[in-house]
């Protein structure tokens, strides 16, 4: 428990090779943690736009939605994993869907390290020391993505330059989800009024 | 029966609840009254000024106006007033009555007129600097109308060959230099000497490059170029000048931000911008009816200035720092709505707005709210923030949605070294510098205050610690000497434990 939820996630930070090689070949990434770690940072996010101090937060507190920002947190997580696995499944990766989603959800640790202290911090802070709070945040995204670049590399055992190619072919991918997706539902709609309609006339007639 | 007698009685009191609920107010304003709040929205704010009366040249028993062009209140409190249709000047004491009607002067022996005339500047000796716009000509008179001098055609060679001076607004410094929005003009305002030369151009707008039409253009022939807007820089439509010799400048530029200028001497633009959120008018408004569109400024007392939006009909002002404090006004035909508002003047606490569609002026007089605003803001201006804190107050009770009003208190909160307190309110007004500075002074106060407390506990946590070593080590040297004597035991215990004896 304590080895899987703490421990390994704390090193994969600092020795993201040979975790993420563990991670995908001796077994040691879990998907519950995986989870927990989306979880954590959906928490971190909220707390953020909540609780941040009054220098470094500039959101309407009558617009935060805390189910709002759970969306914004697994909707593209969970589009990331499936843009990544359409597009490497066509290019020789090797990483199954689940290592897709592992090496995703553990790449995100820095985030949740780093985010609610900040956060604390920054309500102790005057305004010359939020630049801190604005570079610890940097970093933090920062670190998430080279974390997880070398997750991505690890799991479909590519060399850099592909790795670099198939991220950004998957933002395109997620582009082209997101697009087909509104497309459908707004077919949807149509139908459906469609149908709607017709039953009225029926009802209607005389 | 009793069950009856109760619901009787409550709609009794019910009915007489209801009727108990006071009816609006009977001084109603014929507009909407509201300020942007920190998150740019358009929030209900009680009205700050209220129309008093208007009065038409009828009333006021010279013959009714025909599109007036302007309106002066000089600093005696004189009102003259340009009838720009009649050409003439229309002088009013400051009770409104009239005091003489100017229709033309004695030039050199000649009888002369004016034509059209749609501007009108008077400094402080009371001399008339009247934009004679259809002659081409400024005409300065004296008080008693008597001509002083004329500002006709410039030459200059930076003026084109063609050039034809059509003056439209004229504004005067302490220094006589006459400054003049002329028609044509997009170099900026004319400059004028005390001898009448021309010296140049001040505050010119910069032009915006649309890329979009850039590309376009690129694409286009000859003769669709010829048919294309010119990219020059817009005009000035007003000015006005404050007691240091600022001008004060509106110009009509549909996507500008920076509708209102203030220009020091040397015709840099220094007007403080520290609000929440752009100055220029209407932050939000229907596409249908478009942006603010100034057409005249006033520098008003303590550093605040309103300016005219002939747009929508209103009058916006602010104080020096540019933060938005009040809006009155609207487009109609009741009392304290407009036409086509032209000029908008200060008189005695009460603002005037000129109306050329209506030919009449309209009288706005301060409302309890707008005038504590007012000295307020007055006294903030003039550094005596302390006594500003109960007018501040008084406007929360009024409206408890204005910013201002708890950033004022915060900043005298702050000078009596309240810091906590100043937090406070300078969070309810959105004001994150003045909370930065509070902040710091109060994590600095709070500081000192628990420095021995912290430095005790720190002590005491490393005794504690070091005690724990100390105990740590003195069980390790007790184990290890417990393990010298451990073989004999062992065997001693083995050979029990294995029955041997």
């Amino acid at each position: 428990m304590r080895q899987d939820f703490i421990k390994f996630p704390l090193h994969l930070m600092v020795h993201p090779f040979d975790s993420f090689w563990d991670l995908k070949y001796e077994g040691k990434g879990k998907l519950r943690v995986t989870l927990t770690l989306l979880l954590l940072v959906v928490i971190s996010m909220i707390l953020k736009n909540q609780f941040a101090g009054f220098l470094v937060n500039y959101n309407d507190p009558r617009h935060l939605n805390s189910i709002t920002q759970l969306f914004t947190v697994v909707f593209p997580f969970f589009l990331w994993c499936l843009s990544n696995w359409a597009i490497t499944t066509l290019m020789g990766g090797e990483g199954k869907f689940k290592e897709i989603m592992m090496a995703t959800g553990y790449a995100l640790v820095p985030v949740v390290v780093i985010y609610t202290p900040m956060v604390i911090a920054s309500r102790f802070m005057a305004e010359e020391e939020t630049a801190f709070y604005y570079l610890m945040m940097s970093v933090a995204s920062i670190w998430f993505v080279a974390l997880l670049f070398v997750g991505i590399m690890t799991v479909h055992q590519y060399t850099v330059l592909k790795t670099v190619a198939t991220m950004l072919l998957t933002v395109v991918v997620m582009g082209i989800v997101v697009f087909l997706g509104t497309l459908v539902l707004s077919m949807l709609q149509q139908i459906t009024e469609f149908f709607i309609n017709i039953y009225r006339e029926l009802i209607f007639r005389t | 029966m009793t069950a009856k007698n109760w619901l009787l009685a409550g709609t009794v009191l019910s009915l007489l609840l209801s009727y108990a609920v006071p009816a609006p107010a009977a001084g109603a304003v014929p507009y909407e009254s509201y300020n942007y709040n920190y998150w740019e929205e358009a929030v209900p704010a009680p009205a700050a000024y209220i129309p008093d009366r208007t009065l038409t040249g009828k009333d006021l028993g010279v013959g009714d106006f025909l599109d007036p062009g302007d309106m002066v209140v000089a600093a005696d409190g004189r009102i003259y007033i340009v009838d720009s249709g009649n050409s003439r000047i229309v002088c009013l004491d400051s009770k409104w009555k009239v005091d003489k009607v100017i229709t033309g002067f004695d030039n050199g022996g000649q009888a002369e007129s004016f034509k059209n005339p749609s501007g009108l500047y008077v400094n402080a000796e009371g001399n008339l600097f009247i934009a004679d716009t259809d002659n081409g000509r400024i005409v300065v008179l004296s008080p008693d109308g008597e001509l002083l001098r004329m500002i006709e055609q410039p030459e200059s060679d930076i003026l084109p060959a063609d050039f034809k001076f059509i003056p439209v607004k004229v504004t005067v410094d302490q220094a006589e230099r006459v400054y003049v929005i002329a028609k044509g003009i997009f170099e900026g305002i004319m400059q004028f000497d005390e001898s009448g030369q021309f010296i140049g151009y001040v505050g010119t707008n910069k032009v915006k490059r649309d890329y979009t039409e850039y590309i376009w253009r690129m694409f286009s022939t000859k003769a669709q170029k010829a048919q294309m807007a010119l990219f020059v820089p817009t005009e000035f439509s007003n000015i006005d000048v404050d007691a240091k010799g600022f001008l004060y400048a509106t110009n009509i530029d549909p996507g500008s931000k920076e509708p209102i200028k203030r220009l020091n001497p040397s015709g840099e633009d220094v007007l403080k911008r520290f609000g929440y959120f752009d100055i220029l008018g209407d932050i939000r408004y229907r596409l249908v009816d478009g942006p603010s569109k100034f057409t005249d400024i006033k520098v008003l007392p303590n550093g605040m200035y309103s300016a005219l939006d002939a747009n929508q009909g209103k009058v916006f002002t602010y104080n020096d720092e540019g933060d938005l404090l009040y809006v009155y006004g609207g487009k109609g035909n009741q009392t304290g709505t407009f036409k086509i508002p032209v000029a908008v003047e200060f008189s005695g606490g009460n603002q005037l707005v000129l109306d050329r569609g209506k030919g009449n002026i309209a009288v706005f007089k301060p409302t309890r709210f707008g005038s504590s605003v007012n000295e307020a803001v007055g006294y903030h201006y003039n550094g005596e923030d302390a006594q500003a804190v109960p007018l501040w107050k008084e406007v929360l009770k009024l409206n408890a949605n204005y910013d201002i009003a708890y950033i004022g208190i915060g900043k005298s909160l702050l000078m009596e070294k309240d810091n906590k307190e100043a937090m406070k309110y300078f969070k309810l007004g959105m004001d994150r510098d003045g909370y930065s500075v509070a902040f710091k002074r109060y994590r600095r106060e709070v500081m000192q205050e628990h420095f021995g407390t912290f430095l005790t506990s720190v002590m005491i946590l490393a005794a504690l610690w070091i005690a724990y070593k100390l105990f740590g080590f003195w069980r390790r040297k007790r184990q290890t000497e417990a393990l010298k004597q451990a073989p004999h035991n062992l065997k001693e215990g083995n050979a029990r434990e294995a029955g041997f004896h």
